[in-house]
């Protein structure tokens, strides 16, 4: 394995590490916040669950960061996301719909397309094993939005869409890439390719988040228009 | 044929599987608490998506007006 392959694997998968650590902290804190205001709601036991399993996925993917040269420090950030402006149950929604609806689905689409890649066995064992919570995952996000649509109108996240997909992705994503990460040899060691990476993120916001927040009363016109505005990424990247 | 299937799975399951617990609670307080005015309505993105890197303690609100979104895979 070339050397440039191998730190470009090691870094996704230290990335990867600090990614699964904070939804830990995340879904710890959401868990408690909406059992609070909705006490007879499925989503707090599934989200101190789906909290257990980041910290397990965070092992697991700083083990794999570490064969590949890259290991990771023990910290873990829970970035602020929420706007000021919105009340206390709103904001909860909001970060749902951030961290489950659109990041975790996006995940699913990610990893669901590495396990169709011949992967190496140690790597497959690893996508697999977080595969299996990641639906669960993305789960806990429509199921909160579903309760909390069927009371009241969602409607006001529309204009925030764009926000949480700009904090979702580097901008670079957007821009060409060069040809060590556009190798498929990546794919052999849990990592997309640039080119594909950009695709899946667009196709699933297209085929399932979008759909999935028209479902519930949500426009996913300034999504769209974000999407499709290289200007309007600028402004909110 | 991935993403409908992904969409069945994850929107539609997950709908499912957040009404088996009976209605979500409506507080006292929730008509204020998820309306459109409190919530920002219209144009409130104009100034969003500035928060991604901030960092806070205060149960994962920026501490500037804008909202983020959360890094994945």
């Amino acid at each position: 394995m070339r050397e440039e392959l191998r730190r470009k694997a090691g870094e996704a998968w230290a990335f990867r590490t600090r990614v699964e650590r904070e939804a830990a902290r995340r879904f710890a804190r959401l868990a408690a916040a909406i059992a609070a205001f909705d006490a007879d709601s499925p989503v707090p036991a599934l989200l101190r669950q789906a909290a257990e399993d980041e910290r397990r996925h965070a092992v697991l993917c700083a083990d794999l960061s570490a064969v590949y040269g890259q290991p990771v420090d023990a910290g873990a950030e829970d970035a602020a996301i929420v706007p000021r402006s919105l009340g206390p149950r709103a904001a909860v929604l909001y970060e749902v719909v951030a961290s489950c609806c659109i990041t975790e689905t996006e995940s699913v689409a990610t990893l669901t397309t590495l396990l169709a890649e011949q992967v190496e066995p140690r790597v497959e064992r690893v996508l697999r094993e977080i595969a299996r919570d990641e639906v669960g995952h993305g789960r806990i996000g429509w199921a909160h939005l579903a309760r909390e649509s069927s009371i009241s109108d969602v409607s006001f996240l529309s204009p925030w869409i764009p926000a949480m997909l700009a904090g979702t992705v580097d901008e670079g994503l957007f821009a060409a890439a060069g040809a060590d990460l556009e190798s498929r040899e990546l794919l052999r060691h849990g990592v997309l390719p640039h080119s594909l990476k950009r695709s899946i993120f667009v196709d699933t916001l297209e085929g399932v988040v979008f759909p999935g927040l028209e479902k519930f009363g949500i426009s996913s016109l300034p999504a769209r228009q974000w999407l499709s505005n290289p200007a309007a990424r600028t402004r909110l990247g | 044929m991935l993403f409908k299937k992904l969409f069945q799975v994850l929107v539609v399951g997950g709908a499912v599987m957040g009404a088996t617990s009976g209605c979500s609670t409506p507080a006292g307080s929730r008509q204020t608490t998820l309306s459109k005015g409190e919530g920002g309505g219209e144009g409130v993105a104009s100034d969003a998506g500035t928060a991604r890197t901030a960092q806070g303690s205060d149960g994962g609100v920026a501490p500037d007006a804008g909202g983020g979104g959360v890094m994945g895979w």
